[in-house]
Formats: C-alpha cells, structure tokens, sequence
C-alpha cells in the first residue's frame, strides 16, 4: 500500500520544526538532535540533522520572516529547483454554465507561501478543490513540478505530495489522535488474517512527531475533539508533513479561531515553509496573510484580481485591494481597528 | 512492516519520563474511557435487582435461557453496532433474518437440493441485500433512514409474497427430512448440554461475532475507516479513506448477521413463517445503544452491543421469571431499559470527568 | 429548583381541575360505574383444597388482543376456582413465545397452556416441557399438531371447520362474491379460516390482507377494495374488532355488502342487534382459558383427560341476531 509514499518520504528529508516561542534555541536543538539520531536511513538522517540546523538558526521567535528560504536550497531535491512545485496558468472552472473559476494563474515554490485572498464565493474553494484533485479545471494549465497533471482524486493528490487541510474538516473529532494522525495510511503488521494496525508505532511516532510540532500531548489516547482548534490544525499539518507532503494547501487554517491560536496556527504554517514545503494558504484575512506569505493572489468573483510578491505590496495596499477597491475603503478601515502586521490584530477583518 | 514509511521513528529519548507517567495511568484510565464501561455497570445493576425479585432467575437453566435470548439478539446488535458506529441505521435487519432464513429453506425444498446449497444461496441473498442497501445509499446520497426503510417495506412484501407464490402459504414447508439438514442443525442450531445446562450454539456465533468485530474495530485498518466514515465522512474522505466501500461493507455485515440468525431460526424450528421479524430491528439498534454506541456515528464498541444485547435479555425473561403482571411487560421493558441507559450514561460522565 | 416547584405547581393545578371537572359532570349512563354494576368477570374463592399449583399460558397474542383478553378472563376464572396460580405471557413472534415457554420451565410450573399459531417454533419447547414432566394442554390453534407434540388435549375450534360453517352460512344467506379480511399476516389459523370458507363457498372468495395494528389502515384497506369492486357483497372479518371497522368502510365506500364476522365481543353483538352485522361465529374464547386450566387442574388432582385423544370443539357457534341480546350483556363484562 505505501510502497508509494515511500519514495518522496526518502527524498525528502523530514522536517525539523520548532519547539515553542517559550523555549530557546538551545533546549530545542538538544530535543531535536536524538530524534533525528534515531532515524535509520543514513543519508536521510544526515540531511535532516542539516534542515534542523539550518531551521533552528533562523525561525526561532521570527516566525514572519522569510528566512526560510534560506533552508530551501538544502530541501528541494529532485533538482528541479527552477520548476515550481504547483503551477497554475489561465485556469479555468465551469460549472454548468456557472463561471466558479476564470483564468486564475498561481505559483506555489518549495519554501515559500503562496496566499490566496478573496472573499466568499470568490472561488477560493473551487481552486483549493482542483490543487487538491476534488475536482478538474476545465480550460488552462496544471503543473506539478514541470509536468502537466490533472488529478482524478484526492488520493491522487496525496501521491503527488499535495496534502491539503480543510479548516473544519480536517480530524475526526471522536477519534483519538494517534488514529487521528494515520487516517487513511495506517501502519499495518503481520501478513493475511493476522494482519494488524502496528498501534505501538502509530502511538509513539504520533507523540514524537506532535512534540517536534512543539505541541505536548500527555496522551494521544484522548479524542482529538479534546485539543483545541489550533492544536487540532497543528496535527493535521504534522500529519501532511510527516506523510512526505511538498505542497500544503491550509483551506482557512485561522478562520474559526482566536487571536493567539490564529498565531500559533501561522507559526506552523511558517514552520512548514521553513521545512522546505510550499504552502498554498487560502484566507480572506490579509494581515494573517501578510505576516506569512511571500506572494499574494487576489481572487474576485472567480477571477483574478491582482497578483503580487511580497516585495511589491504594502498591507494597507493589500487590504484594500482585498476589501474591494476605493468603494470599501472606508469600511475596510473601519473594521481594520489596528492595521499593523501584527498577530494581535489578525481577526481584525474577519 | 510492508513498505510504511515509517522507519526510525521511535520515540526520541528525551520521552521515557512521559512514557512511565502514561503507564501507571493507562490502565484505570483505559478501562474508564472504554465506551462499554456504563454498558456493564447497566448489565451487573440489572442482574443483581432480578437475581433480588426473581427466585428463578439465578439457577443455570435460566441463564442458559437468558443467555440464548440474548445472543439471538446479540448477533445482529454486533454488526448493527459497527454499522452505527460507521455512521449509518440499517431498518430493514429485522425482516431480513426472516427473509434469510425463507430464501434458504425455500430454495431447498423447491429445487430438491442439499440444505447447504440453499444455505449458500441465503449468504449471497442475504450479503446482496447489504450490498444494496449501501450501494443505493451512496449513490444517492439520501439517508440511511429512508433508505433501509424502503428495504424494509419491500422485504416485508416480498416476503409474504414470494411465500406464498412459490410455497402456496404463509410459511414455508418443511426441511427438517432433507439430506444435510442434520449437519446444518449441528452448525446453526445445535446445542450442548453441560449439566443440566443447555448451552446453544448461537452463544458461540455471538461471542465470535464481538470477537471478530472488536478485531476489526480496534486492531485493522478496516476499524479505523469505520470509526472515521461515521465521526466525519468528509475528513475520512479528504485523508483517502474509502468511505464508500466502507459502508457498502458494513451493510454487507449486517447482511452476514442476519444470515446466521437467519439459518438458526430455520434450522431450529424446520419452517419458517414469513411474516415475522417485523419491529427486531429497532431491538438491534436499541442493545447497540445501549451499549455505547452514539446514535450520530463515530463512536461505539463491539462488546458494548453484545452487553447491551445481555441487558436486553436479562430484563425480557427476567420479567417473566419475577411473574410480574403481562400486560405491563412492555411497561417494564421500557422503564428497565430507560434505567440502564441512564446509569450508563451517568457512568459514562462519571468516568470521562475524572480523567 | 424554582422553576421545578413552578411546574409541581402547574401539574396540582391541572390535576385539581380534572378532579373537579369529573366531580361536576357525572354520567348517569355507561362508564365504569355502570361497568362495576354488571357481574365482574373473575370473582368468587377457591372451591378446593388442592395444593396451590402454577400453571402458566404462553398464547401468540399479540400486545391489546381483546379475544385474548377473553380467554385470559375464563383462565383466571377457572384458576381462582381451583386454588391455581395463573401466569400469563405472550408474544406474536414464535421465537418470543418459545422463549417464553422455556422461562416457565425453568420456573418448574406445574403446567402449561400453549397456543401452537406457529407449531413449528413450538415443538421443540413443548417436547421440552413434557420432558420436564411439566403437562401440556394446547388451547385455540395447533389441532392436528397437539397429540404429535405430545398435548394432553387440544380446546379450540378447528380453524378449517369453522371457515366451513361460515361458507355454509354465506350459501344459505345466498352470496355471490366475498372478501376475506386477513388482519395477521402470516397466521396459519387466519389462512385456515379463509379456506375453510372458500371449500364450501359456492361463490367467490378473494383475500384482502390488512395491518391489523393499524385499524385506519384497516378501514382505507376495506374501503378501497369495496368502492373499486361493486359486485361484493359479503366482507368476513376474522376478528371481532375489525367487524365495526369493517361496518364504517361499508358506509363510506357506499357498499350495501353484509360484514360478518368471526368471533364475538360487546361491539360484535351490539351490531348483530343492529342490523349491521349479519352474523358472527363463535368460539367461545372464554370457555378455551377456563377449560384448559380447569383440565390441567383435574389431571393434577385426578389424572383425567378430555377429548379422548381428538381436539376439543369449543366452537364454530353461528351467532345471529335471535341470539344477540342475551350475549351482549356477557360479552360486556368480557366473557364473550
């Protein structure tokens, strides 16, 4: 069954995420460096040793800085460093004579997060679906590291490396988080009738790799409905990375959530990218946006509404684009009530 | 370990303080949070007041008694409880035992053939009825409810129906002097006698049946897409379960249930009569619940229905053996089963509140 | 716990006001009192000396069965009678009823009445009992099956014969075409009836199931059949509470078939009085519970048995509007 996954699990070294804001550097690399030791394949333990490194050095507490990009050189591997791992040009989505999506272009690259923004009907989830293979684009093209892909199924995602999380329906609430973690690619052991869930590790591999995230569980035992709504993305993204993800598309990860969860979230968010993956993160959240993403499409009414790199666009420029132009202006300010890049203010339009 | 992915991924050293703290909690706490906790606290309460007020009811050939009601009832709550728990109601189980067990017999006597060959022939009716259930269910997405409803309206015609069409009266003739009736009795209606005890075979399909079932839930992969089909479809679907075949298989579960139970009535009592089963499959879902399982899916355990099923049975013959008045029978029933319920219930907040 | 008391208040509030609404508005006709001035159905005190036996009955009724209700009355009677301890279960499912019959076994009654509606899920456990040295007497349906099984005696009306008595009676009466109204799927003794009727009928006979828990349905069921065929004339109900039913569906189908019926109650006889109805036959359910306990007892004190190894007839009695007056009062009190 995974013989499949395995392949881009090797050639990706695995992430090393950071432990919490609370700890320093030190405490983290020392939590870090056993586990990395622990791992069986040579080569694979090496590199990771090397992004934990690289990792740790620069995203402790400048969770909003781009240096991550500085990791990615070291993580894409297949040397195809100049293809994007997802490309979208010109594409296009019907639906029956209904235009959901209309020739909307978007670049995701290994190490950065692309953001898409728009408000609702503005045909974020069409294209979240077609990236994560619910559906297919009628007109325009579809590139997955240089090839061109049209993918019939989620699962077909999945075995390309796209995971994507959806803001609410991402876990099983009743089930407990180590079930939680491996739903769908479950470790077996024993062969024929006796073949079983290897439940030891789905248990141990859960805690470990969640405590990596920074998140402790005393026990992955409890139903994941008991973690709060952060904690509970935060285990849907472990779980996309651990299963060799490159591409994480996060459907409105801090949409349902509070101030300071909405911070923890982008902190994952940001680890991922530190990681080497590249993030889709669709929200209609422009200061969440900003503080992670390295470039931004705008989407309105299933089409494009302007796409620019970090570098090229201010926040109030963004959010006022996203807002809906000069007619909004107005109001956007108005329920903008602290317009800084700042985690604090991050519901502020929502 | 069939290629996983997961390799090297032991716990990191730093965790044995964590681990030691987990075992000493881990057994109470386990036993705590298992769903058919409040079940067996429902069950022993219920045991012990009509060992109190019935005189009869603690001498072996009552349990015995006890035990076979139980575990005709038992082998259908098993799967019902999976499928529940795999999100989904299945209406028509009650009359397709019935509808096994006519399928088998007729299908015997009209072509002349060997019990077996209609006993084979019921399994395929009786899976194929599952099949259809979930497949229709899938494919149309309508709810489980009025799905099964109409399996069950349709069975309940056809049965009567094909009954009479094909035997010429409302029960079927019978089997009971047709080659490999004998050994098919052995298999589905046998009984042993230990002491003064008769034991019946169905106890043995039914413990089985909650062993196979509770395999499958706790220790396969199969068990974790059941567990995930019902607690959140879309997630499980997102994730690459095949919650679909899922529930397709569930249905054929209770198809298999109703098979065995099915061929039990036939071969215990000859001939069947078709109009019967009628109202048994609401019992089922009842023990099931009873037994821990959530009526909105994703949660729930094997044993739990198999102890709700015991609960069922005790309080339906623990009322006659107390000689308490028929007319308030269903009275009784009820009130019983609202008490185990609510104790389960209670135990249930007890346990999770002191976690 | 303020607004527990509130609702404690409300539930006084509105049981003194039933209280008082019946105070004021008595009924000087029918209701319970005029129920308690009729002979009530068990009464009296043993009239032996015999040790306190149990005996207990497992019938195939179903829950709110008023034949039943009948049969329990006589067998309560008759228990009372003979200083008998009288235990009473039943179900209309024949694995529930056998299950039921082996919980009195385990209980080591001192004997058993059973009805055999579905002879086959009955066997083994009557065999059982008799194994047990527990007696067995059948009563209402399971005639041809009772001595194989192993019954002392059967009491009850051999099914075929009376359907036979009722074609008879639809001869005499000269009909041309009837229905049959089944309200038991699935009941041996119902198809019995029906064909018993059809054997001597010179008419047509059709068959009409119905749900008999659901009396509305009973009514569309008769209704429909009535209004979409013209030609009947005769509508034979198998039990007494589906005569009335079947009376109202006559009238709002327009019909002037005659409804008859098989078996007696208060309603039965009041309609045979009417007019509405034009007969009814009878098996004298109440003899059926007060036979079979009063013969258990006389072969616990005396071994004798009844019947001489054939059913024991209770029935069919064709009971005709000569006869209606005087059985409307016992039926009344639910011994008819």
């Amino acid at each position: 069954m995974s013989e499949r996954k395995k392949q881009p699990r090797d050639q990706r070294p695995r992430s090393r995420l950071h432990k919490g804001p609370g700890e320093s550097p030190q405490e983290s690399l020392r939590e870090e460096i056993p586990g990395a030791g622990d791992s069986v394949g040579s080569g694979d333990s090496e590199a990771s040793a090397g992004i934990g490194d690289a990792g740790a050095s620069v995203g402790i507490g400048d969770t909003g800085g781009t240096g991550g990009t500085a990791g990615t050189g070291a993580t894409v591997d297949s040397g195809k460093d100049d293809a994007p791992l997802v490309e979208l040009s010109k594409v296009s989505k019907h639906y029956g004579n209904i235009k959901a999506l209309e020739g909307v272009s978007l670049e995701v690259r290994a190490g950065e997060i692309s953001c898409v923004l728009g408000d609702n009907g503005a045909g974020k989830s069409t294209l979240i679906k077609i990236i994560s293979g619910l559906h297919q684009h009628d007109a325009g093209t579809f590139h997955i590291e240089g090839e061109p892909a049209r993918l019939d199924s989620p699962r077909a995602a999945l075995d390309r490396g796209i995971a994507t999380v959806y803001q609410d329906l991402a876990v099983v609430p009743l089930m407990p988080v180590w079930r939680n973690f491996f739903l769908g690619s479950e470790p077996t052991k024993g062969r024929g009738l006796l073949r079983r869930l290897d439940t030891a590790l789905m248990r141990d591999t859960t805690r470990a790799e969640l405590l990596r995230m920074g998140i402790d569980l005393r026990d992955v035992d409890q139903p994941i409905g008991t973690l709060s709504g952060g904690e509970r993305q935060c285990v849907a993204i472990a779980r996309a990375v651990y299963f060799g993800a490159k591409v994480l598309v996060l459907d409105e990860p801090t949409a349902a959530l509070g101030v300071k969860q909405s911070g923890v979230v982008l902190k994952y968010v940001a680890a991922a990218r530190d990681a080497g993956l590249g993030v889709v993160l669709i929200t209609h959240n422009p200061h969440h946006a900003y503080l992670v993403g390295d470039r931004f499409v705008l989407l309105k009414r299933g089409a494009m509404a302007g796409s620019h790199a970090k570098s090229e666009i201010t926040l109030d420029e963004l959010t006022r684009q996203m807002a809906g132009g000069s007619d909004l202006e107005e109001l956007s300010h108005e329920l903008a009530r602290t317009p800084t890049p700042d985690l604090s203010s991050g519901r502020a339009t929502s | 370990m069939s290629g996983s992915p997961l390799h090297g991924a032991h716990p990191p050293a730093a965790l044995p303080d964590l681990d030691e703290r987990l075992l000493h909690r881990s057994v109470l706490r386990r036993l705590m949070s298992r769903p058919e906790l409040g079940a067996v606290v429902g069950a022993v309460a219920v045991f012990v007041f009509f060992c109190v007020v019935a005189d009869s009811f603690l001498q072996l050939s009552s349990l015995s008694t006890v035990l076979y009601a139980s575990s005709t009832i038992g082998i259908m709550a098993v799967p019902v409880a999976l499928l529940m728990i795999g999100g989904e109601f299945d209406l028509s189980t009650g009359v397709a035992v019935t509808t096994s067990a006519l399928v088998s017999s007729m299908f015997s006597y009209q072509m002349t053939a060997n019990v077996w060959v209609g006993v084979g022939v019921s399994l395929l009716t009786s899976l194929a009825i599952g099949f259809f259930n979930g497949i229709v269910l899938v494919r149309t997405g309508l709810p489980s409810f009025i799905i099964t409803l109409a399996t069950f309206l349709m069975l309940t015609g056809m049965n009567l129906g094909f009954t009479k069409l094909i035997s010429g009266a409302v029960s079927t003739k019978t089997i009971g002097d047709m080659e490999g009736f004998a050994s098919a009795r052995e298999v589905f209606a046998s009984q042993y006698t230990i002491g003064d005890v008769n034991l019946k075979v169905t106890i043995v399909w039914w413990l089985g049946l909650v062993a196979v079932a509770t395999w499958i839930l706790l220790r396969t992969r199969a068990g974790n897409w059941i567990f995930a089909a019902g607690g959140n479809a879309h997630a499980a679907r997102a994730v690459g379960v095949p919650v679909a075949r899922t529930k397709i298989a569930l249905y054929m579960g209770t198809g298999f249930g109703a098979w065995v139970l099915g061929q039990h009535l036939l071969f215990s009592f000859d001939s069947v009569q078709s109009g019967e089963g009628v109202g048994n499959e609401l019992l089922y879902i009842i023990a099931a619940v009873i037994g821990g399982c959530l009526m909105t899916g994703g949660y729930g355990s094997a044993i739990g229905a198999a102890v709700g099923a015991l609960i069922f049975g005790m309080t339906n013959k623990g009322i006659v053996y107390a000689q308490w008045d028929a007319d308030w029978f269903k009275f009784f029933l009820g009130a019983m089963l609202l008490l185990a319920t609510l104790l389960n219930a209670w135990v249930r907040k007890r346990a999770e509140a002191s976690k | 716990m303020a607004r527990v008391r509130t609702g404690v208040r409300a539930v006084s509030a509105v049981l003194a006001a039933v209280v008082g609404a019946t105070l004021a508005g008595c009924s000087s006709t029918g209701g319970k009192r005029a129920e308690e001035r009729a002979a009530k159905s068990a009464q009296g005190r043993a009239a032996v000396d015999t040790p306190r036996w149990t005996i207990a009955m497992v019938t195939h009724s179903g829950d709110g069965d008023t034949f039943w209700d009948i049969v329990r009355n006589g067998a309560e009677q008759a228990a009372l009678k003979d200083n008998i301890k009288f235990l009473y279960a039943h179900s209309d499912e024949g694995q529930q009823q056998s299950e039921q019959v082996q919980t009195y076994i385990d209980q080591k009654v001192d004997g058993l009445i059973v009805t055999l509606a579905k002879p086959d899920a009955m066997k083994a456990v009557v065999a059982k009992a008799r194994k047990a040295g527990i007696p067995v007497i059948t009563v209402n349906s399971g005639s041809a099956e009772s001595k194989a099984y192993g019954a002392l005696s059967h009491i009850g009306q051999d099914e075929t014969i009376a359907g036979e008595a009722v074609g008879d009676e639809l001869n005499k009466r000269g009909k041309k075409k009837a229905l049959c109204v089944l309200h038991e799927q699935g009941n041996v003794g119902h198809e019995q009836r029906c064909d018993g009727t059809r054997k001597t009928f010179k008419g047509e006979l059709k068959n009409l199931y119905v749900e008999g828990t659901n009396m509305p349905d009973v009514l569309s069921a008769i209704e429909a059949k009535l209004q979409s065929d013209d030609d009947i004339d005769t509508v034979v109900t198998l039990g007494a509470p589906f005569a009335d039913t079947a009376v109202k569906a006559k009238a709002q189908a327009g019909s002037d078939a005659e409804i008859d019926t098989f078996d007696l109650n208060e309603k039965v006889a009041e309609g045979l009085a009417d007019g509405d109805l034009g007969f009814a036959v009878d098996q004298q359910p109440y003899l059926q519970g007060y036979q079979a306990v009063d013969l258990l007892w006389l072969y616990k004190y005396n071994a004798d048995v009844l019947g001489g190894g054939q059913p024991v007839l209770t029935g069919p009695q064709i009971v005709t509007k000569d006869e209606a007056d005087e059985l409307a009062e016992y039926a009344k009190r639910g011994t008819r």
